[in-house]
């Protein structure tokens, strides 16, 4: 052990003497050479060098003293380099190379000189010492004796070769990852360590001159710096063979730590973008592979465990920084909007970079659910992945949705609501903010359930309270969004029936951008890496052709060629082939041409009346809807909104029950039900209510007339329903007395009657005599002879027939004669068609009409209704009468009426 | 000064038992094709405002979408069912059996078009055939009776929309060939435009015989192709905002009418030398819908078939309304004018077709 110090000990003194000998021989030196020789005796003990690649750039005379230079071997190479960089000697050597070197011998080197014995110190030896060196030198003041424009000239030589060319800064990032030269420091000089590397690094841009090369410019310098500090994370990452490291959260290796403090010092430097245009690119692939893979792991354990990946987790907390993730993450927001990017990408991205920190740390808490919801503006598609990041804490899939953080969201929500509200926030705040809020609301009221808004604080004060004072504004836009807020907050109340507060908009999806998406995203384009940069330089010069055109013109690159040959042709007018001419310009170019044509053609067609207009007027009386369905009648009688149509509707619907098309017995109950429900007087104009009532009851009488079974038995459960009025109940029972009435007093209008051969030579009897076909149990024809005048032309028969079970009978005979008569016997002849219903008439009205319900109190409030319900129970006994379905009825009815009185 | 009120129709023609979805006038004779959608082509004399024939010509399934007038004695129709069949009109009507029946195969609403001047241009025609003898795989199936056929009856191309709905197809009818594909390369470049809803082949006097094509689609994008240039398109515009639904050229092909799902019609102007296709006049409608549109051969008015159920008069010079005929009481499928000039026919869903005299020419 101390022997190991000791020879330690010893070579420091050794290597030490040596550079103090090469500076002095510097020094002194009188002839370019001699600084060579000086400068290659040091090298050559430190790197593995070819004297051959030198001996042409030097002198003959001190070429035997180059080939007289002894050193070291190489397993000692390297230890003496470690040494070297580790101690003083190099910042003390360094400092003569930069300076003194620099100043007064540099320019004279030869090309191959400077690459072997001047930038070798500075491209093989520890990255981190080497910075700390040589930034420095671009800030050279004039004094100090040196020619300062050279130091800085050359300075930025050796850091455009090092940490551009030679990738100084990946090698520094791994120094910091396990280095020899930082295994003694202390955590907390390593960290002092980083700060100062990062920080020097990253001032570079700021430092260098007016006339730097271009690639020190702080837009190229960081492009390049962020690449070689992601490539060196990721290298980190996949060595990691810590496995439980990488698990423990709090653990910070030099590495990570260095790239999330050069990434800290870009965003305080105004270079965000550039970053992110770097990392985006590699985040987004990675991602969308991990998407694409259809992988058993959750794309969460998938970043968390794969080498390679798992460091983008880290990177931000790395960044530790709240400001600078703050700028991160706007700026990734921004520059994500204008690439195409779906919810779930959008999601994964922003929860692999700040999801553990937003976890951890308040203030970025607060950055993302407070801030980037309400005070600053992003595009909705933003909005969107924030609020399933941050609010929800789920992802856009709709299966994890059922996992969302209600709490979290009731409360985002109650912070929205308040703001959103305030009338202050109405009046003063400009419409892109409010736009922005609104979206930000709307879009969390559209993911919650009742129960959410429910345990949302003061939620549905504060929404209504913000609808109204935005209703009452006279800016569209403002009233838009009040309304689109209504039409979400009403889908959340009740999802059947959704509020339209304007009359103009029905569509089911909410443009929450409210039309202010294309110029946000216009202002958007211009920060973006160089595919983007392009289009919008493309688009600026050739500002007269919409952006269509051009994506147009790059989708069909075929036949450009021909393209071209054309061009030619057509010169004057320059049309493109593949160009989608935009038709308002053309109008605009052809407009003269045509008003010169009207004008001169005008004196022609005047004396010309060929061509006289017609009459021009035309009325849409022909293009009104018509109902020939039933179905459409139902269909339209719902839509409360449409007065015209429901009034249509119940002008036919009585005459469409009534022809009894097949499918009436399937929808009667629905007809019914639905006949009952409009609201006549909303539909109709003021003061004909009256004839509409009239029409819905008499299409529902004849409802029940044709169709008695099945729509009764709807009325019936609606006249005990809590959904309708006193006024409907009474309305049913009044229908109900109505179609009692018809049905009892029904006319047969219409006897069998099939054309038949009037002449028949088939069967025995005269072609007079009427058939013998008719009920069984009927009697011979008899002729009869004819009741007044003598003079008869027709023959007269008649026959016994038996009665129909449940039949009243007006005659006894039936009488075949001429076709009047026997219309006329016809129109006497009626059927009581009452009784077979009776009991669907009564019996479910009797039922459980004492029952106090939900809004339903015979007994009590509505004594009305009870009335009424006895006089048509009454009726229908009456048109019951005489045939025994009364009997049947009677009883339960008296002990109804007695129970009690 | 109050105006006269339209005119009514001069005569109707009832008979169809569905939706009558095209009409076409005789060249000479005083004819009149119509066809409907369960596929009953009827001939009518339209003097006497009679049937004169009809038959089912095709499946009744599948309907007619459109009825042209093919020459001296031959008819041409298109039915639903993906065949184009060629007919001789005899003395008794039409033949039982079609002369050729071309299987395209294709599906649509794409009315055909036939080559609108096939007598005047044979030569050049033939020059577009031996052109497009390198396109054709099959081998060079015409015989000599085929060509002695051809020298009497002219060539015969119908354009119509393909087998790809998207591409348009040229036809020779009298060979039952076709002849070439617009586009006719793999990658299809109007694929993004949806289908083909309507096409019109005409033969421009500066294109030197050769034909030209105008489709429209769904997109409501018209594309100029001139069959030299098969790959590729010469013109490409978008006036309308839904599908292009027909379209009508003047005789000169100085310009012509576009009617589409949206409620403008479109007049443009063409330029056959520069390949440039501009709007003249955009007329606005009340009511969307143009099915069908024709202008008359003297180029004086154009008519439009609109699914309000009016027809509707142009000046086509000018683009002011004349107008609004009101007869059909349902969706108007097409307008088509005499070549005289005298008669228009209006056919509809209400399984009529109207015949009207509007603005007959003097003398």
């Amino acid at each position: 052990m101390g022997n190991e110090e000791k020879k330690r000990r010893e070579l420091e003194r050794r290597v030490l003497e040596k550079v103090e000998q090469a500076i002095a021989s510097v020094h002194n030196a009188k002839d370019v050479d001699q600084v060579i020789v000086a400068l290659y005796s040091v090298a050559v003990c430190l790197f593995p060098l070819h004297l051959h690649s030198l001996s042409g750039s030097v002198d003959e005379k001190y070429r035997q003293e180059l080939w007289a230079l002894e050193a070291p071997s190489g397993d000692d190479k390297t230890e003496w380099c470690n040494v070297f960089y580790r101690g003083a000697a190099f910042r003390a050597f360094a400092r003569v190379l930069l300076y003194d070197v620099a100043s007064d011998w540099l320019a004279c080197f030869a090309a191959s000189a400077r690459k072997h014995v001047y930038d070798v110190f500075f491209l093989n030896g520890c990255a981190a010492e080497i910075v700390q060196v040589v930034v420095p030198c671009l800030q050279l003041s004039g004094s100090g004796g040196h020619d300062s424009s050279a130091v800085c000239l050359n300075a930025e030589r050796l850091l455009v070769l090092c940490l551009l060319e030679n990738d100084l800064i990946l090698q520094i990032a791994r120094e910091f990852a396990g280095g020899a030269q930082f295994q003694d420091l202390s955590h907390e000089q390593l960290k002092q360590a980083i700060s100062k590397v990062s920080q020097l690094v990253t001032s570079i841009p700021d430092k260098a001159r007016l006339g730097a090369p271009t690639s020190l410019s702080s837009h190229l310098f960081f492009e390049r710096l962020t690449t070689q500090l992601l490539q060196g994370a990721e290298e980190w990452d996949m060595m990691l063979v810590d496995e439980t490291a990488a698990a423990e959260d709090t653990h910070m290796d030099g590495s990570i730590r260095f790239v999330g403090e050069a990434f800290a010092r870009i965003c305080r430097r105004g270079s965000a973008d550039v970053l992110l245009s770097e990392m985006i690119p590699r985040i987004l692939g990675q991602v969308r592979s991990v998407l694409s893979s259809n992988s058993v792991l959750a794309i969460s354990e998938i970043f968390d465990s794969k080498p390679g990946f798992r460091f983008w987790l880290k990177i931000m907390e790395a960044v530790n920084d709240s400001h600078s993730v703050e700028r991160i993450a706007e700026e990734l927001l921004h520059q994500l909007a204008v690439q195409n990017i779906n919810d779930v990408e959008g999601y994964w991205i922003l929860w692999i970079l700040f999801g553990r920190i937003f976890k951890r740390q308040t203030p970025i808490r607060f950055t993302f659910v407070e801030k980037f919801l309400l005070w600053k503006i992003f595009p909705t598609c933003c909005l969107r992945w924030i609020i399933y990041f941050a609010v929800l804490e789920c992802t856009p899939n709709s299966a994890s949705l059922r996992s969302y953080n209600a709490h979290g969201l009731s409360n985002t929500v109650h912070r929205l609501v308040v703001a959103w509200s305030r009338k202050e926030f109405v009046q003063s705040s400009p419409i892109e903010q409010q736009a922005y809020v609104t979206a930000a609301l709307g879009l969390c009221l559209e993911k919650m359930g009742k129960e959410d808004l429910d345990a949302t604080k003061d939620g549905l004060h504060s929404i209504l309270q913000g609808i109204s004072c935005r209703l009452e504004s006279p800016v569209y836009l403002i009233r838009k969004m009040a309304s689109a807020i209504a039409f979400v907050f009403s889908k959340i109340i009740d999802p059947q029936n959704p509020l339209y507060l304007d009359d103009t908009s029905r569509e089911e999806t909410i443009d929450w951008e409210f039309g202010l998406a294309t110029r946000r995203k216009g202002a958007l384009t211009t920060p973006v890496h160089d595919g983007d940069e392009r289009t919008v330089e493309r688009e600026n010069s050739s500002s007269t052709l919409s952006g269509k055109q051009i994506q147009k013109g790059e989708e069909n690159g075929v036949g450009n060629a021909a393209k071209a040959r054309r061009k030619k042709e057509s010169a004057f007018t320059l049309i493109d082939p593949d160009e989608v001419i935009d038709p308002a310009t053309i109008n605009e170019s052809t407009f003269y041409e045509d008003e010169s044509d009207h004008a001169s053609e005008d004196s022609e067609t005047s004396s010309d009346s060929l061509l006289q207009p017609y009459d021009l007027t035309d009325d849409d009386a022909d293009l009104k809807r018509k109902f020939s369905q039933l179905v459409d009648v139902v269909g339209a009688l719902r839509k409360s909104d449409d007065a015209e149509g429901v009034e249509k509707a119940l002008d036919v619907a009585e005459k469409l029950i009534r022809a009894s098309p097949d499918e009436l017995k399937y929808m009667a109950g629905d007809l019914a039900k639905t006949l009952v429900q409009v609201r006549c007087s909303d539909v109709t104009v003021e003061g004909e209510e009256e004839s509409a009532e009239e029409k819905r009851q008499k299409a529902v009488v004849a409802l029940i007339v044709t169709c008695p079974l099945e729509s009764l038995d709807s009325l019936n459960k609606l006249l005990y329903s809590p959904n309708v009025d006193i006024s409907q109940r009474v309305m049913i029972l009044d229908i109900m007395i109505d179609a009692a009435q018809e049905l009892a007093s029904a006319r047969i209008l219409k006897s069998e009657h099939r054309p038949k051969a009037l002449i028949s030579s088939t069967s025995d009897q005269p072609w007079f005599m009427p058939r013998n076909t008719g009920p069984p149990g009927a009697g011979p024809w008899k002729e009869i002879s004819s009741t007044g005048t003598p003079l008869n032309w027709s023959y007269s028969y008649e026959r016994e027939l038996p009665s129909k079970a449940g039949q009243i009978k007006r005659g006894k005979t039936r009488r075949w004669s001429l076709r009047t008569a026997i219309q006329d016997n016809q129109m006497e002849w009626s059927q009581n068609s009452f009784p077979q219903y009776a009991a669907a008439f009564m019996l479910p009205a009797m039922q459980g009409y004492d029952k106090k319900r939900h809004g339903v109190d015979l007994l009590g409030r509505d004594f009305i209704v009870l009335g009424k319900l006895i006089y048509m129970l009454g009726v229908c006994i009456k048109c019951a009468a005489m045939h025994p379905e009364a009997s049947v009825l009677a009883s339960p009815l008296l002990d109804m009426l007695r129970s009690r009185y | 000064m109050s105006k006269r009120p339209p005119p009514d129709p001069v005569a109707v023609l009832r008979g169809h038992r569905a939706s009558v979805t095209d009409a076409s006038f005789h060249p000479t004779k005083n004819i009149l094709f119509t066809g409907s959608t369960d596929g009953e082509l009827r001939i009518w004399d339209t003097v006497q405002h009679r049937t004169i024939s009809s038959s089912w010509v095709h499946s009744a399934a599948h309907g007619i979408i459109s009825v042209v007038a093919g020459g001296e004695n031959r008819v041409i129709s298109q039915g639903r069912d993906g065949t184009i069949k060629y007919w001789d009109i005899g003395e008794a009507g039409l033949s039982r059996s079609p002369l050729i029946t071309i299987k395209t195969n294709s599906y649509h609403f794409c009315k055909l078009s036939l080559l609108n001047n096939p007598h005047a241009e044979v030569e050049p025609t033939e020059v577009v055939k031996n052109h497009q003898e390198s396109e054709l795989s099959g081998g060079n199936m015409s015989s000599t009776e085929l060509e002695s056929d051809k020298k009497v009856e002219g060539s015969i191309y119908v354009a119509a929309a393909g087998e790809d709905l998207s591409v348009v197809e040229l036809w020779d009818v009298n060979t039952g060939e076709k002849l070439i594909k617009l586009p006719n390369h793999s990658i299809n470049s109007t694929k993004a435009r949806g289908m083909c809803m309507a096409v019109k082949a005409f033969l421009p006097p500066e294109s030197h015989g050769y034909v030209n094509v105008m489709s429209g689609y769904e997109d409501g994008s018209m594309v100029w192709w001139d069959i030299r240039n098969p790959a590729s398109p010469m013109t490409c515009v978008k006036f309308h905002s839904e599908p292009v639904l027909s379209l009508s050229f003047d005789n000169l092909c100085g310009g012509g009418v576009s009617g589409s799902a949206d409620e403008k019609i479109v007049m443009f102007t063409l330029d056959p030398s520069t390949g440039s296709c501009l709007v003249k006049k955009e007329i606005i409608l009340e009511r969307p819908g143009i099915g069908g549109t024709s202008i008359r051969p003297d180029g004086k008015i154009f008519a439009t078939a609109g699914w309000d159920h009016r027809v509707r008069i142009y000046d086509y010079r000018k683009g002011n309304a004349l107008a609004i005929l009101k007869y059909h009481h349902a969706t108007c499928n097409a307008v088509s004018f005499s070549d005289n000039s005298k008669l228009m026919a209006s056919s509809s869903e209400d399984t009529t077709v109207a015949l009207w005299e509007i603005y007959p020419p003097r003398n």
